[in-house]
């Protein structure tokens, strides 16, 4: 029956053969694709340099330094590198998004195989994304990520206000807080007694609520 | 004049004293008051009236007077010479039973600078994924948005993003301040 197709009948030639999109997307990325074209004759301690420049990108470093010392001892032009700086970095960004649990090994070499990246390659590209430095750049991943400010410090102080020009006896305390946020930014505000309590009231009802969401597991998405 | 309206036009005498000195209003003026309250007066006893009040009124507010204390004080207006009749004296007691706790608040509110924490607005959210990652794991976020600003000008808003270890660490201190509050109340 010629209709019957598997994966293992017609080992991983062609995308044609091949039902399973690849990781990347139905649509490869631009960048990806003119990678491989520029592979074809590159040196393999060249290639290496350049993912360990790559590598250091996708974990936040500033990488123009390492860039410029590749791109002079190498024959390759600028653009060439470009080309393949802007591949690698998409091919590897995008496969550790997902967990590992849901790109296996070798799933992945099996896609990079599909867009005919060169054997030894997949290999240096698979022990980057299933390597010892995955957490690295988990945690690397994990900051990146957008996020409103959080709060570094809180400092406060309470202050009885015993006369004013209007109350010879005010005697009315209130708190004064500082708040450090993650961007550098500082905020000083005076809290009011009754003020003071709401906050406190509210803090504790979110820790709650967070603990109840916890309880309900539906924070244990998996696919 | 006859006893109730005498009554009636003091107890509207000494509200609008408390709009326009303690409350903000710009709208009740001297001239107001003498207009609806006491349209008959002699403008100089109106005067005299008027500002007698607002003496005895600073007064009571500047020492925040408990009952005992203004029960005292008004005895002692009545006595005095060109002091205050004991109608007035009723008029005025009852007049601070009603006022002393909004005044004495908005006095405190008019002496105090800083910004200060006027709202506050939370949202529990769960991060599922990311550009850069697909499981961000998935923990919970607590949003805050605090509103803070003085009474005039405009009010900032304040975004923050609290993990759970974070929502924690902000309980403690708070339940610290508290401690230092309930200490404060326990010694006066």
């Amino acid at each position: 029956m010629a209709s019957v197709r598997s994966v293992h009948a017609y080992p991983s030639t062609s995308a044609i053969n091949n039902d399973r999109i690849s990781y990347l997307g139905a649509k490869i990325p631009p960048e990806v694709e003119v990678m491989v074209k520029h592979l074809k004759d590159l040196d393999k301690d060249m290639f290496r340099k350049i993912l360990k420049a790559v590598v250091g990108a996708l974990e936040g470093k500033d990488c123009r330094e390492a860039v410029k010392v590749i791109e002079q001892n190498s024959l390759l032009s600028e653009e060439q590198l470009s080309f393949i700086i802007a591949g690698a970095h998409t091919l590897l960004r995008v496969a550790l998004r997902l967990p590992v649990s849901a790109l296996k090994q070798e799933v992945f070499k099996e896609d990079l195989k599909e867009l005919r990246i060169p054997d030894d390659f997949i290999a240096d590209f698979s022990n980057i994304v299933y390597g010892n430095r995955r957490p690295i750049l988990e945690d690397a991943a994990l900051k990146q990520g957008i996020r409103l400010p959080t709060m570094e410090d809180l400092r406060w102080r309470v202050d009885v206000a015993i006369s004013t020009s209007s109350l010879s006896r005010a005697l009315q305390p209130s708190i004064l807080m500082q708040m450090k946020l993650s961007d550098g930014e500082s905020h000083r505000f005076e809290v009011p007694v009754a003020k003071f309590q709401e906050l406190r009231y509210n803090v504790a009802l979110i820790l709650k609520e967070m603990n109840d969401l916890e309880k309900r597991n539906i924070l244990k998405i998996q696919d | 004049m006859a006893d109730t309206e005498k009554i009636k036009s003091l107890s509207g005498l000494l509200k609008g004293i408390a709009q326009s000195k303690y409350y903000g209003n710009t709208e009740i003026n001297e001239e107001l008051l003498k207009r609806e309250l006491y349209p008959d007066l002699p403008l100089d006893e109106f005067r005299a009236l008027h500002d007698k009040m607002q003496g005895i009124i600073k007064s009571i507010v500047s020492a925040d007077m408990d009952a005992n204390q203004i029960e005292a004080f008004l005895t002692a207006q009545t006595k005095k010479q060109g002091g205050i009749t004991a109608e007035q004296s009723t008029v005025i007691a009852k007049f601070w039973k009603n006022h002393k706790k909004k005044i004495r608040e908005s006095m405190i509110n008019h002496t105090r600078w800083e910004n200060t924490l006027k709202g506050l607005k939370w949202r529990i959210d769960v991060k599922s994924n990311s550009r850069y990652s697909d499981q961000v794991n998935n923990s919970a976020a607590a949003v805050v948005e605090m509103e803070i600003g003085t009474n005039d000008k405009q009010t900032e808003f304040l975004c923050l993003e609290f993990n759970e270890t974070k929502m924690n660490e902000m309980l403690k201190k708070l339940s610290e301040v508290e401690e230092s509050l309930a200490a404060l109340t326990k010694i006066s």
